[in-house]
């Protein structure tokens, strides 16, 4: 009987110099892994501007229906993202996600990535829907250079599209 | 055309001889890809994508019989190149090969080629998802391209091309399609090429720039997004649409479109592919003109006037309002003392639910859907009676067909007929355009017949004397009376007498008497011009038709172009004052709404019921009216100049937000759906009616108002009895009047019309949501492929034609004539009223066409301007023997001396205010400043 009550001790006192395996949530967080995918992010350009063309496509690839975007036409003074479109509404409603990553394989200019956010609780439903005010990233945290097509430098003038009568 | 048989990809079947190898192998089931092409306009050959492998038998040089090989098959000489199939036409034993690999090599080759220079922004463009060039690159297209992305030409997009349509110049593959759309089809040659090479592009010829009616479907046929609507840019993705048809019922034509809605929000509107309506287009004012149903200015719920303002209030409070306050006027002065007046925009149901409301519910004839106004004329009833028959198609129409339009200015009151006219007249049928001023119709005509100001009624005389005295009178199968008299009056004067008054060569009225009784169909069109002449020549009009044979049967009678999408259901409806649905004559008249303004003034009439007119807006009387009026309930969309004068304001739902029928000019019912919830608190109309009519079924002990034992005389009987004997047995077996206001659903309520009006008969919901014959562009064989974005394919009903009243055998023409009208004013100009499709229609609200309404102007003819020296842009008055109106003088050089013409319907120029009738003379003053 006493020596049963050392075999346990014994197990109980070596595991009591090891790491433990748990952290302590929520003061100490566990790192991720690189392509874990939790809470999305809009990104930007490097010079601010929006990566986010609102073409709709995640919402198209998105399997849940989480997705609304509403487009609308940039100004031309006061362009939002590179090109002529631009996301004027865009919502993510993260109860209806399921974190599957399609809509960032289907976005044509990398806007929409999942990121590393993974704290997503909400107290009522209206709060799991994330808008673009809160999806967007800071303007000093773009990267990357808009590619040529979506440009209006490089734009030969049109000539008039109306012959002179 | 005899058939062929032909051989495509190792299937044989036959086909029409002188169909293209495109149609071709469609018919077979095999698509073969195009760009340029499109069925509806003949075949150029710009894009190369169609190319094919094309075989011959060959022939025995001796025989001229196929050779034939050693297992019996003919020997195949294939011709050395690819063909293009868009402009082969098939010949028998062709074999034709659309997968072998030369053909392959060649349509990836044209696609890699269009694809160098297109900027692939699929993600931004607005035809992304219904693209012919996204689809036919995915099917046919090589998967990757040699050259360099980075070495695309960019261009500056997008470029106007006028207020509706963009073009993006990097997407364009200039094809040709909107150009020969504007040039062939819509005969406004607007859009041509300019520059060359690289720099090739689609222009607007015209100013404004592209000026046309059409525009809209250009943006349709252009295979890629070169040409995109201002209207939907940006607003959505097509694939995110859900359609919703509907029925366009801002023209008599009653085109079928879909509402392409995400969620709850209108995002554009598309046409729907109906053969016997619009083919597979829509006008600019169907397309775009229907932004009025988000309008923010929509009411939203019912008001009720305290003092000087309205106080927003809950349905019940208000429909007790009203009930109360009509039975109150009802037990104190009788039915009479109320009467109401529907919009001829209404369905079908909606307007039969008013009648019944007010004959037995009020016990009220006072109900009408004109206006009120002077020029409001007689209602037309023989456009019912003589309607085109049952089973009209104008898509089968061609040679053999002869069409007079005549007083009608079809690009404005009925855009749509005039590309389906102008289709009529490529397929070899001939199209007489009888008015007094250039129309742009009349370029298109077979022969263009400009009568003198005032001279139709001579005109037409001239044509029923020409038939009569070709003994057409002994062809005449129908019904009728008054042969005699009509005869009499014709031939009171000489037919050089008669041309000479119409002012046109006597031979070509011979030319049009003969090819309308030598056609094999007649349709007879009339619209404003004609309908303000007055019943006079409308029904010698109608003798025409008659004396020509060209009534009773398919593709053949009149079709008349009145105001509104539904006026022919308000007239088969009964929301008038002097007949029951199925134009069933009462012996009790009530006032016709030109004499309710009086009769209101007078305090004959003290309670209104105004539901989607706007008389006040342009009628002094009408204001009066509804001053003196005791109790004004208007029932509208918007907070209109008459519902600013009501007691209570009801808000109805537009035709998006509920279920409806229309009749079209040609009495074609069509059945429109609820494409969103409706705005705020509004309802349907007919549940408004029915609400109210219940409401007082329980408050009041009526002795059952209806008047009973009436005849059921035709309404054209109003001349004198022209009743079919008989037809009173018919009335007294009639079922008992349905006591009861419990419909569900305007189902329900057509169900009843179908059951009580006689030619209604069968038009249920069930019954309208067949859609027979797919129609000639379907969906067959891989259609979509490349006509995508096009059109849609109807599955939700192409409606029913209802047959003529005449060939029901219950009515009798009365052909004796009528005495012209005399207008005894000595003034020396016409004026007319000139209609508009971008007239004052409030309904325009909100839309792009906002910006081209027609801007207030006096329209004068060149020798008159120059009679009074009066400069374009001066400012000018009209004066009649009620009043004047003065505006800035346009100069027309194609308007005839001694006409004025001003736009109808415009706010800013009441006319009413200076009509003394259909028809008003004036005089005209510069306005010296
Ligand atoms: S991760 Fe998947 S489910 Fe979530 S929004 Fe993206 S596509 Fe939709
Ligand atoms: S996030 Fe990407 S895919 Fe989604 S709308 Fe924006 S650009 Fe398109
Ligand atoms: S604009 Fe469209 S329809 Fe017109 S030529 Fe270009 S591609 Fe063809
Ligand atoms: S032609 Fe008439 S019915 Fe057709 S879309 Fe135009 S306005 Fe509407
Ligand atoms: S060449 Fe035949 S479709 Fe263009």
């Amino acid at each position: 009987m006493f020596g049963e009550l050392v075999k346990g001790l014994r197990t109980t006192l070596k595991y009591m110099f090891r790491q433990p395996v748990t952290v302590q949530y929520p003061e100490v967080k566990r790192p991720v892994r690189e392509r874990f995918r939790g809470r999305h992010e809009l990104k930007r350009f490097a010079d601010g501007s929006e990566r986010c063309i609102g073409c709709s496509l995640c919402a198209a690839a998105c399997p849940a229906d989480a997705i609304l975007v509403i487009p609308a036409e940039n100004e031309p003074d006061n362009p939002r993202s590179p090109g002529e479109r631009y996301a004027a509404t865009y919502e993510i409603n993260m109860l209806r996600c399921i974190f599957c990553g399609y809509c960032e394989d289907a976005c044509p200019t990398n806007a929409i990535v999942l990121e590393h956010q993974y704290e997503l609780s909400f107290y009522d439903r209206r709060a799991s829907i994330f808008t673009k005010e809160m999806l967007l990233v800071p303007e000093d945290q773009g990267h990357g250079e808009p590619p040529p097509v979506l440009k209006q430098i490089e734009r030969r003038p049109s000539p008039p599209a109306q012959i002179d009568l | 055309m005899p058939d062929v048989t032909i051989t495509v990809d190792g299937r044989s079947f036959s086909v029409p001889a002188g169909t293209n190898v495109v149609d071709a192998a469609r018919m077979g089931g095999i698509a073969i890809p195009v760009f340029c092409y499109h069925p509806r306009m003949p075949a150029v050959g710009m894009c190369r994508m169609c190319l094919v492998q094309v075989g011959m038998p060959k022939l025995d040089p001796a025989t001229r019989q196929p050779l034939m090989d050693a297992q019996g098959q003919p020997v195949i000489a294939l011709m050395p190149k690819l063909q293009t199939g868009c402009t082969t036409p098939v010949s028998e034993g062709m074999v034709i090969n659309t997968k072998t690999e030369e053909v392959q090599f060649a349509q990836k080759g044209v696609l890699e080629f269009l694809l160098t220079s297109h900027p692939l922004d699929c993600p931004v463009c607005d035809k992304g998802g219904e693209c012919p060039l996204q689809n036919l690159t995915m099917e046919w297209g090589p998967g990757q391209s040699r050259f360099d992305y980075n070495d695309k030409v960019h261009f500056e997009k997008p470029v106007p091309l006028g207020d509706l349509i963009l073009l993006d110049r990097e997407r364009c593959i200039l094809c040709s399609r909107c150009v020969r759309f504007q040039d062939e089809l819509a005969d406004d040659s607007v859009l041509g090429f300019d520059h060359r090479g690289r720099n090739w592009m689609i222009v607007s010829k015209s100013d404004p720039p592209f000026a046309s009616k059409f525009s809209g479907n250009t943006t349709d046929i252009c295979p890629v997004g070169a040409l995109t609507t201002a209207d939907f840019r940006f607003k959505a993705r097509v694939w995110e649409l859900s359609s919703k048809p509907g029925i366009c019922t801002l023209c008599p034509v009653g085109c079928n479109l879909n509402f392409d809605m995400r969620h709850d929000r209108l995002m554009r509107v598309m046409p729907r592919e109906n053969g016997a309506v619009n083919d597979i287009w829509l006008c600019d004012k169907g397309r775009f003109g229907h932004r009025f149903i988000e309008h923010e200015s929509r009411l939203h719920a019912p008001l009720i006037r305290h003092g000087d303002h309205f106080v927003e209030a809950s349905w019940e409070e208000a429909l007790t309002l009203v009930a109360e306050k009509l039975a109150a006027v009802q037990s104190a002065r009788g039915g009479s003392a109320i009467a109401g007046l529907a919009a001829p925009r209404l369905s079908n149901e909606d307007l039969y639910l008013f009648q019944r409301l007010f004959r037995e519910q009020l016990g009220s004839n006072n109900l009408d859907h004109h206006l009120g106004s002077p020029d409001d004329g007689d209602h037309d009833d023989l456009g019912g009676l003589l309607a085109v028959g049952k089973g009209t198609n104008l898509m089968e129409l061609g040679a053999g067909t002869t069409v007079l339009v005549f007083g009608a200015d079809p690009e404005e009151e009925a855009p749509l007929y005039l590309l389906r006219l102008r289709a009529l007249v490529q397929r070899g049928a001939q199209l007489f355009v009888a008015n007094q001023r250039a129309t742009k119709l009349e370029r298109s005509a077979t022969q263009a017949l400009r009568y003198s100001v005032g001279g139709e009624l001579a005109l037409a005389r001239a044509l029923v004397r020409e038939l009569l005295e070709r003994g057409a009178a002994e062809r005449i199968k129908l019904k009728h009376s008054g042969l005699d008299a009509l005869r009499k009056q014709v031939l009171a004067q000489t037919p050089e007498q008669l041309a000479a008054a119409a002012g046109i060569a006597h031979e070509q009225i011979v030319a049009l008497a003969t090819a309308l009784l030598e056609a094999e169909h007649g349709l007879i069109m009339y619209g404003a011009e004609a309908r303000s002449a007055g019943l006079a020549l409308i029904e010698t009009l109608g003798a025409l038709a008659v004396l020509s044979g060209n009534v009773g049967k398919p593709n053949s009678g009149m079709i008349a172009l009145l105001p509104g999408g539904n006026s022919r259901g308000a007239l088969d409806l009964g929301v008038r004052p002097d007949a029951r649905p199925g134009y069933v004559l009462m012996p009790q008249r009530g006032l016709p709404a030109q004499q309710l303004w009086s009769a209101a003034r007078d305090g004959h009439v003290r309670a209104l019921w105004i539901a989607g007119l706007d008389p006040a807006a342009c009628l002094p009387d009408a204001r009066e009216a509804l001053t003196a009026a005791e109790f004004v309930v208007v029932q509208e969309l918007f907070m209109s100049e008459t519902a600013r004068m009501a007691d209570v304001v009801l808000p109805a739902a537009s035709v998006a937000e509920r279920d409806g029928t229309y009749t079209n000019a040609e009495r074609r019912v069509q059945r429109s759906r609820a494409a969103r919830a409706p705005h705020g608190q509004s309802r349907p109309d007919w549940q408004i009616f029915q609400d109210v009519a219940q409401m007082l079924a329980d408050m009041m002990v009526l002795p059952h108002p209806r008047v009973e034992a009436e005849g059921a005389k035709p309404a054209k009987a109003a001349k004198g009895a022209k009743t079919a004997k008989g037809q009173n047995e018919q009335v007294v077996t009639r079922p008992p009047e349905p006591p009861r206001w419990d419909y569900l659903t305007p189902d329900e309520v057509a169900a009843e019309i179908a059951e009580r009006v006689p030619s209604y008969g069968g038009v249920t919901y069930e019954a309208l949501a067949a859609t027979g014959n797919p129609g000639v562009w379907g969906r067959q064989a891989n259609e979509a492929v490349f006509y995508d974005g096009t059109s849609y394919e109807n599955t939700e009903g192409i409606g029913i034609a209802l047959p003529s009243l005449i060939s029901t055998g219950r009515f009798t023409l009365s052909l004796s004539p009528r005495p012209a009208p005399v207008v005894k004013d000595e003034r020396p100009l016409l004026l007319l009223a000139q209609p508009l499709a971008y007239g004052g229609d409030p309904l325009l609200r909100g839309s792009l066409l906002e910006r081209q309404l027609a801007q207030p102007a006096i329209v004068i003819s060149q020798s008159d301007a120059e009679k009074l020296n009066i400069q374009n842009g001066d400012r000018v008055r009209i004066v009649s023997a009620v009043g004047e109106l003065s505006a800035a003088a346009r100069v027309h050089a194609d308007l005839p001396p001694g006409l004025v013409m001003v736009p109808a319907g415009l706010p800013g120029l009441c006319l009413s205010r200076i009509q003394t009738g259909p028809r008003t003379r004036v005089s005209l003053v510069k306005v010296v400043v």
